[in-house]
């Protein structure tokens, strides 16, 4: 296993850039998430470190070796790193057996030594009963473990997966989480995992990079990116909730700020003396009847245990759980308490348009 | 912590090593007809426009290019009411057994055009074996009806009537049938919805058909040179053939220029067809979802008797006629079933050694084509497909001129180019070996888009998950592309085999004594009285054409779309 170390590493296509300036270190054995809606440069990101691409610049070093930098590239089949594909990339004219022995073909290991790792790495998938098989008679999720066992039977550096349960039905998708995890736990595998789903990254990974236009918004852990966005984007990108303005008052108690939000002042977590936004959680508001800020159910689902409200407060929309059922048009009070407030790099340019309009 | 193994470097050189293979095939497959066209101004002596005064103001040039053009144009007529009807038969109504009827349809392109010649002759005329089992031959001394304009026109329009049908059924698949659908709501009838939806819809694929037959019947060698030359009635391509036979290489820069002629002319055919359809294209918005099956109602049934009756008429009487003629003991006797004997086929296949030389010519031109092509197409199609560069993309626009030439033109360009090899005081000319270069030019195309295709078809990932577990580029080509692209270089090579063995027009030029083909020893033996031996013969091939024929179509349902010409 090696760590992963990207610096200022940028890619463009046909002069168009499709990641800028990505500088990220990744743990020998770390288990890492790349999160972002389409488009965002994950994948690229994916591929780059795979080798299939060549950075426009900057430089990716895996275990402490340059694999792609100005002057020197080392080619996919030369970075022992396993990837696994959104469409598993099996290959069909081979049967599951041969699909997991081909890696160990190409590096010529002795007949005897290739048939007992490739009956372990079915064994450790679940595939025992499956060598004989051709990919064409395999359900998606066998299909899934065979790209993962061909992965794992060369004892690859790092593991790459490419939105691996995109094409798994829900059901599926929850136990191949416990796949992963457990592949991971037995491999101690370095593993890289884009997804755009939230749920599977924050489930799944030690630390969840957040892509955006071809940045990395922020690299935290799941609880990190939930209690402490950086920006607008990611606090509405990860988690349920509402991202709103807030107005400094200067004051602060207790190590926090007290801000103006939605009218009202609130004590509020912060990183920054002059934040922009708070991130207001569902955790965060206390309804009840008496309270002085008044909210208007706009609608009421239910999530099994508990309800979830969406409420508009001054022409704010806030997210909100409740343990009873609100009907549609009801006035119900708010309290707002363990705010995270954060300076929005756009907030500036969100000012000055709003000054210009008015 | 393991270190990064030491570059292998294997790798990156093949990499950066395969490319080179660009180049020979670029000159095998478009040296020649460069060549032509320098030919054409003189080169080697000079810059002269004198060969192109002097042929183009001779009167016998004159006469065949008006020959050409008649014979083509009628032919091409013909051919797009024949392919017509069928493709919109086929394509639109709700007629039975389409894939037999196709299948039926496609044999007439398949087979040779001098053995079409040859069996619709025994079915015409005074010695028509099979007229004269029933009694109803003219009588001796009257004339070959066939031998004329009209004979040409007939056998063109019927030998090209599958390129106007497999073009525009392939226009049709692109209608969407809601359209059909709206037409009819809008309570148009069949025929309305025929005449002011469809027609108008289809008429560019049925133009790009049309420029396609007449560019392969302007090149047609075996059927003018069957039915033309006896009766004295001369086309560009049998001019240049007896001019090239009868007075050597010494009239090289001659026709030369007739072949530029050919290829202007059918060029000029391309282009005009190009410019009608610039003139009346629309987008087409929409699913292609469901065929469209428009109900004939009572006339089902008498339309489909008709259209098999018509496929008996053109196909299967022909080749009886062929089958009876091979079968009596000498031309001009009548077949009974007490005189029926294979002997002019035990004569053809096991005694004559010009024909056992021939078959062996042919077999081992249309192997040796098929096989070279096979291992060079597989890299240069991967090259096409994953390395795009603008070299690549102009040798793939480059790469269908040898095929979309005529054939006769192609032959010139190569006996110019490897007359005298450059460098060498070597010959080609009069070997095996300038035959199998023309076919390797000609048929390039014929293998290199099934590989194509079925490589475009390729999911990336495939070779990146080769490649992540450590497979370099030649292990990925020969373990996962290769099986993978293999059915469709199977079916090319089929392809360019049956084309091969089928090929006349190119090797009519390029033979010599010993080197004979197939097609140029039926030509000879028939040329030569020899009717019967040659009816045996060509019997034959179409025999070995149908079962390879019949063996593509088995594995119809392996090969992408569009690699079997008679399923588009």
């Amino acid at each position: 296993m090696a760590e992963l170390e990207f610096s200022n590493l940028s890619k463009s296509f046909d002069g168009l850039p499709a990641l800028q300036d990505i500088n990220a270190q990744i743990a020998s054995g770390e288990f890492v998430a790349l999160l972002g809606p389409s488009g965002c440069g994950k994948t690229t990101l994916l591929r780059l470190t795979a080798g299939f691409e060549q950075p426009t610049s900057g430089q990716i070093n895996l275990g402490g070796n340059t694999v792609a930098g100005p002057n020197s590239f080392v080619p996919p089949e030369e970075r022992e790193i396993g990837i696994v594909f959104q469409s598993y990339a099996l290959w069909p004219h081979k049967s599951v057996f041969g699909n997991v022995a081909y890696p160990l073909e190409v590096r010529r290991v002795p007949r005897a030594e290739r048939e007992a790792r490739v009956k372990e790495a079915l064994a450790l998938t679940g595939l025992s009963a499956f060598g004989d098989r051709m990919p064409s008679q395999l359900s998606g999720g066998q299909r899934q473990r065979v790209a993962l066992a061909r992965c794992l039977v060369f004892d690859p550096r790092a593991v790459l997966l490419d939105e691996p349960l995109a094409n798994l039905d829900l059901a599926l998708r929850a136990s191949m989480h416990e796949v992963f995890s457990m592949f991971h736990r037995r491999t101690q595998a370095t593993m890289l995992y884009v997804t755009h789903d939230q749920s599977e990254a924050l489930a799944l990974a030690d630390r969840v990079a957040v892509m955006e236009a071809g940045k990395i918004r922020q690299f935290a852990a799941p609880e990190v990116l939930y209690r402490e966005p950086v920006d607008c984007f990611v606090a509405g990108f990860v988690g349920d909730g509402a991202v709103v303005s807030a107005e400094i008052t200067g004051r602060s108690e207790n190590k926090n700020l007290i801000l103006k939000v939605l009218g009202q002042e609130v004590q509020s977590r912060s990183a920054t003396a002059e934040p922009s936004h708070v991130s207001i959680r569902p955790e965060a508001i206390t309804l009840s009847s008496d309270a002085p800020l008044r909210a208007k159910v706009i609608s009421c689902t239910y999530l099994g245990g508990r309800f979830r409200l969406t409420l508009d407060v001054a022409g704010e929309t806030l997210i909100a759980f409740s343990e009873h059922r609100a009907s549609i048009g009801e006035s119900v009070g708010v309290t707002l308490h363990d705010l995270w407030a954060f300076r929005d790099p756009d907030a500036d340019v969100v000012i000055a348009k709003s000054l210009a309009h008015a | 912590m393991k270190a990064l193994p030491k570059s292998r470097g294997s790798s990156r050189s093949l990499d950066r090593l395969l490319p080179i293979i660009l180049l020979p095939i670029a000159l095998i497959a478009l040296g020649p007809v460069a060549r032509l066209l320098l030919e054409g101004v003189g080169f080697g002596d000079g810059f002269t426009t004198e060969h192109l005064t002097t042929v183009l103001t001779r009167p016998s040039t004159g006469t065949a290019l008006q020959h050409s053009l008649i014979t083509a144009g009628g032919g091409t007529i013909l051919s797009i009411l024949i392919g017509a009807t069928f493709a919109y038969l086929v394509a639109l109504t709700d007629i039975r057994g389409k894939g037999a009827l196709v299948f039926c349809l496609m044999i007439p392109m398949m087979i040779p055009p001098q053995i079409t010649a040859l069996a619709w002759m025994q079915m015409a005329g005074p010695s028509s074996t099979i007229l004269k089992m029933f009694g109803l031959a003219p009588p001796l001394g009257s004339p070959q009806p066939l031998h004329s304009p009209a004979g040409i026109i007939l056998l063109l329009g019927i030998q090209h009537a599958s390129l106007v049908f497999l073009t525009l059924r392939a226009g049709l698949r692109m209608i969407p049938a809601d359209l059909v659908e709206a037409a009819r709501m809008s309570g148009a009838s069949s025929f309305r919805v025929w005449t002011q939806t469809v027609l108008p819809l289809s008429m560019p694929s049925l133009i790009a058909g049309g420029a396609m037959a007449f560019v392969t019947a302007l090149g047609n060698f075996g059927i003018p040179a069957m039915l033309g030359i006896p009766a004295g009635y001369a086309t560009l391509p049998t001019l240049i053939y007896q001019r090239l036979v009868g007075m050597g290489p010494s009239v090289l820069p001659e026709v030369a220029v007739l072949s530029l002629l050919i290829g202007t002319v059918a060029i000029l055919g391309v282009l005009l067809s190009r410019y009608v359809l610039s003139q009346r294209g629309f987008g087409l918005v929409g699913l292609s979802g469901n065929p469209l099956a428009l109900n004939l109602g009572t006339a089902r049934r008498p339309v489909e008797i008709g259209l098999w009756l018509f496929i008996f008429v053109i196909l299967a009487l022909p080749l009886l006629a062929l089958a009876a003629t091979s079968l009596i003991p000498a031309y001009g006797v009548t077949l009974t079933f007490t005189n029926a004997t294979f002997d002019a086929w035990k004569e053809v296949l096991f005694t004559q050694p010009v024909t056992r030389r021939a078959y062996a010519n042919s077999l081992m031109l249309a192997t040796g084509a098929a096989a070279v092509l096979l291992m060079i197409s597989l890299p240069l199609a991967w090259l096409m497909e994953r390395r795009s560069s603008p070299l690549t993309r102009l040798l793939d626009g480059l790469i269908d001129l040898p095929y979309a030439l005529p054939g006769v033109v192609l032959s010139i360009a190569c006996i110019l180019t490897f007359l005298n090899l450059p460098f060498t005081d070597l010959t080609l000319y009069g070997t095996i070996w300038i035959i199998l270069l023309a076919y390797l030019a000609r048929f390039f195309v014929v293998m290199l888009r099934p590989i194509q295709a079925s490589i475009a078809q390729l999911d990336p990932a495939m070779e990146e998950a080769a490649a992540s577990v450590g497979a370099h580029l030649g292990r990925r080509l020969r373990d996962i592309v290769l099986p993978l692209a293999a059915p469709s270089a199977a079916a090319g090579a089929i392809l360019v085999f049956l084309t091969a063995v089928n090929e006349l027009t190119v090797s009519a030029l390029l033979w010599s004594s010993g080197t004979e083909t197939l097609g140029v020893v039926i030509y000879n033996l028939e040329d030569s009285g020899e009717t019967v031996m040659a009816s045996a013969l060509a019997m034959s091939i179409v025999l070995l054409i149908v079962v390879l024929m019949g063996i593509v179509q088995a594995g119809a349902n392996r090969f992408p779309k569009g690699v079997i010409p008679w399923q588009s």
